[in-house]
């Protein structure tokens, strides 16, 4: 707020337009020369003239030679085989496999949205803004980028090696033999009580432990090997900005359990399944 | 005749009628270049003076501009789809078929259409990620961002929204399992954790309440129209105002 | 609330409280007509309570005759018949029936299902479903209730998600002939 407003210009009664409003305040042109200002006519225009004409041109020119498919009418009898959703979609389609719908088709696409607009409120480092930097950003940075990398590294999977039944094709396979199947998942409660020869109860148990470590080591150590960081988010950001990145990381983890070691559910409870 | 040239284009410039549109010469002094700028409704959603550093390709890389230019390329071809498209479960994909097939410049705009739609995806993606690097959602610019995030949202559920309409095996069975998906959402699904506890049924959830039926049929498909024609660009017309709004209140993010 | 003690309503407060809650009211009220308007009272689908034949057109094994139609299929075995619904517990696909195999896939995320709708392998979190099945006294046809579900909670073996067959072979969603 001003201190105190004066009027810079005079209104004149035959005015009926003014330019602009002087007011106190911080401004980001301080200290700065206004020579660093251009005008917007040309200089900005005839950049986004030449993007429009590019971009049209080249709509155009794609149009002729991508044509949008259309396959046989809908029909509910048969699945086409694979099923693919469109491309953009695909890692959420390809998590699916490894994830009960409930979280892969509404529990992760809501955290992520969730997310994304936390981060301006999260992430309270002042540097970095307005300029590319890595060093003065670490895990802002790598954090982006590894799930950035997840979602793309899903969605290329998606997209070129999965086919028949939604099986594993490497690109030099033939596409059209069915694979065989491949029966037997089992769930680390039901395992653990196997390996470990205790009760179905005490299975359950110690799976959801497992769980609760991975989240309390997960919260504990960063806090202790990066004091400074902890202190500067203060423990609520801390602990918001921890959660949201030990679900990303555990995703690939839960898809590595289930590639690796056959696991379909970790954790099993009478409600849902993880 | 070149004089007669000039003697034209300075009598169309001085026509009364040239006047009431343009208000101004085209003199090459500021006070014309400004007054382009901010006497013409589109132009003025810019500043009258730009940062040196803001129009900088190798900064902006200009993906925000060319996702509002897909959206409107978009908006274009897609009105002209309306006019043969009828979204009837018995005829819509005879009616793409048709487009694809008799309509003239038909198979152009849906492959415009399509290539666009796919375009504004990775480019709304690819903004995201470069406001991200640049650091540009830091304070004052967190509710742009959110506003951003929002956007995102929008351009992948008119993506999706679209995708039922060409009624082949392709839309019938992405919308049948993205909406399954609906059916699985805790608490609002019949078949997602506490649902069932809650008395949702399959014709009562909100998978029920999104397809406006048990099944993928009719109601489906005139739902998705509507979200995709109607609801869903107004949406998102309303966001871009308020995200253009702050990008000019809240000032450039880069170098100064 | 008056600072002076006294827990009198004014005039102020009292024109403040039914002009906010009638303003709440009245938004509550359109908010309600928009959701109950998204839900259609009538409705227009396929039966969901339809004839398949009598039951002694079914032989042995597994029949596809009525997958388009009605989206089930008839299934006999030693011990009679039952109807499964031909959707897929995941995510709603059509799985298809391999003979050689004896066992349904799922073309989108690889489910795997025995004959009797036990799920061997990929993310399907539950068993098919069964249909409730009845004879028609008067002309001797299997009547089949598509809404009317067996889904039974099953339990988690090291051969994937399974449920006893002898549970699952009970009135009405079994037939003994």
């Amino acid at each position: 707020m001003p201190e105190k407003s004066f009027e810079v210009f005079p209104r004149s009664p035959k005015k009926t337009y003014g330019l602009m409003e002087l007011v106190k305040g911080t401004s980001s042109s301080v200290e700065k020369e206004p020579e660093d200002t251009i005008f917007s006519w040309p200089h900005l225009f005839y950049i986004e003239f030449l993007v429009v004409l590019g971009v049209t041109a080249l709509l155009l020119f794609l149009s002729l030679y991508v044509q949008a498919p259309l396959e046989e009418e809908a029909s509910r009898d048969t699945t086409p085989n694979p099923m693919k959703a469109p491309w953009y979609f695909l890692g959420l389609q390809e998590l699916l496999v490894f994830f009960d719908p409930w979280i892969a088709g509404v529990g992760i696409p809501v955290l992520i949205i969730i997310g994304l607009m936390l981060i301006p409120f999260l992430d309270i480092n002042s540097k970095g803004k307005g300029y590319y930097t890595f060093s003065e950003r670490k895990f802002a940075i790598s954090s982006y980028s590894f799930g950035m990398a997840l979602w793309f590294v899903f969605i290329v999977i998606g997209v070129w090696f999965r086919g028949l039944d939604w099986n594993w094709y490497w690109p030099w396979e033939n596409g059209h033999m069915h694979k065989p199947v491949v029966a037997g998942l089992g769930d680390l409660p039901v395992m653990l009580s196997r390996v470990l020869g205790i009760s179905a109860f005490a299975g359950n148990a110690i799976a959801d432990l497992l769980m609760l470590a991975y989240f309390a080591i997960g919260l504990i150590i960063p806090a202790y090997l990066f004091k400074d960081f902890l202190k500067k988010l203060g423990l609520f950001r801390y602990i918001a900005t921890m959660s949201l990145f030990l679900m990303m990381v555990g995703i690939p983890i839960k898809v590595a359990l289930r590639l690796v070691f056959s696991i379909k559910y970790a954790i099993i409870t009478p409600w849902f399944k993880i | 005749m070149s004089n007669l040239w000039k003697k034209i284009s300075d009598g169309f410039t001085s026509s009364p009628v040239y006047k009431a549109i343009f208000r101004h010469g085209y003199d090459d002094t500021p006070r014309t270049r400004a007054l382009t700028t901010f006497s013409n409704v589109l132009y003025h959603l810019h500043p009258v003076k730009t940062r040196r550093e803001s129009i900088k390709i190798r900064y902006t890389w200009c993906m925000g501009g060319t996702s509002l230019l897909l959206f409107a390329i978009l908006t274009v071809t897609g009105v002209l789809l309306m006019f043969y498209y009828v979204p009837d479960a018995r005829r819509a994909y005879n009616d793409i078929k048709d487009i694809m097939t008799v309509v003239s410049f038909g198979p152009t705009f849906r492959n415009v259409h399509r290539l666009a739609a796919h375009g504004m995806v990775f480019t709304v993606w690819v903004h995201m990620t470069r406001v991200f690097l640049t650091g540009a959602y830091k304070p004052p610019r967190e509710f742009n961002w959110i506003v951003g995030v929002l956007l995102l949202a929008l351009t992948l559920l008119l993506s999706w929204t679209g995708y039922l309409l060409p009624w082949d095996q392709l839309a019938l069975w992405a919308i049948t399992v993205g909406t399954k998906m609906a059916a699985a959402t805790p608490l609002f699904g019949v078949e997602g954790p506490f649902g069932a506890q809650l008395g949702m049924r399959p014709d009562n959830d909100v998978k029920f309440m999104l397809l406006g039926g048990t099944e993928v049929g009719q109601n489906a498909l005139l739902r998705f129209y509507v979200l995709h024609c109607v609801v869903l660009p107004l949406l998102v017309v309303v966001f871009l105002a308020v995200h253009f709004w702050r990008v000019r209140k809240d000032g450039f993010s880069g170098p100064l | 609330m008056n600072n002076n003690g006294d827990e009198q309503i004014t005039r102020r407060d009292f024109f403040s409280i039914v002009g906010w809650g009638g303003m709440a009211a009245t938004l509550g009220g359109s908010a309600f007509s928009f959701y109950k308007f998204y839900f259609p009272n009538v409705l227009y689908e396929s039966q969901k309570v339809f004839k398949i034949g009598k039951p002694s057109d079914y032989p042995m094994g597994l029949s596809e005759k009525w997958k388009k139609e009605r989206q089930i299929w008839v299934v006999r075995n030693e011990g009679g018949l039952y109807a499964m619904i031909s959707i897929c517990r995941h995510l709603g696909c059509t799985p298809n029936w391999f003979d050689d195999k004896k066992k349904f896939l799922c073309p989108c995320h690889g489910s795997i299902y025995d004959i009797a709708g036990n799920v061997l392998g990929g993310p399907a979190p539950k068993l098919l479903w069964r249909a409730a099945i009845k004879i028609d006294p008067v002309d001797g046809q299997i009547i089949v209730d598509f809404n009317h579900r067996q889904d039974p909670d099953p339990i988690s073996t090291e051969n994937g998600l399974m449920v006893e067959e002898a549970s699952r072979e009970v009135e009405p969603f079994f037939l003994k002939v």
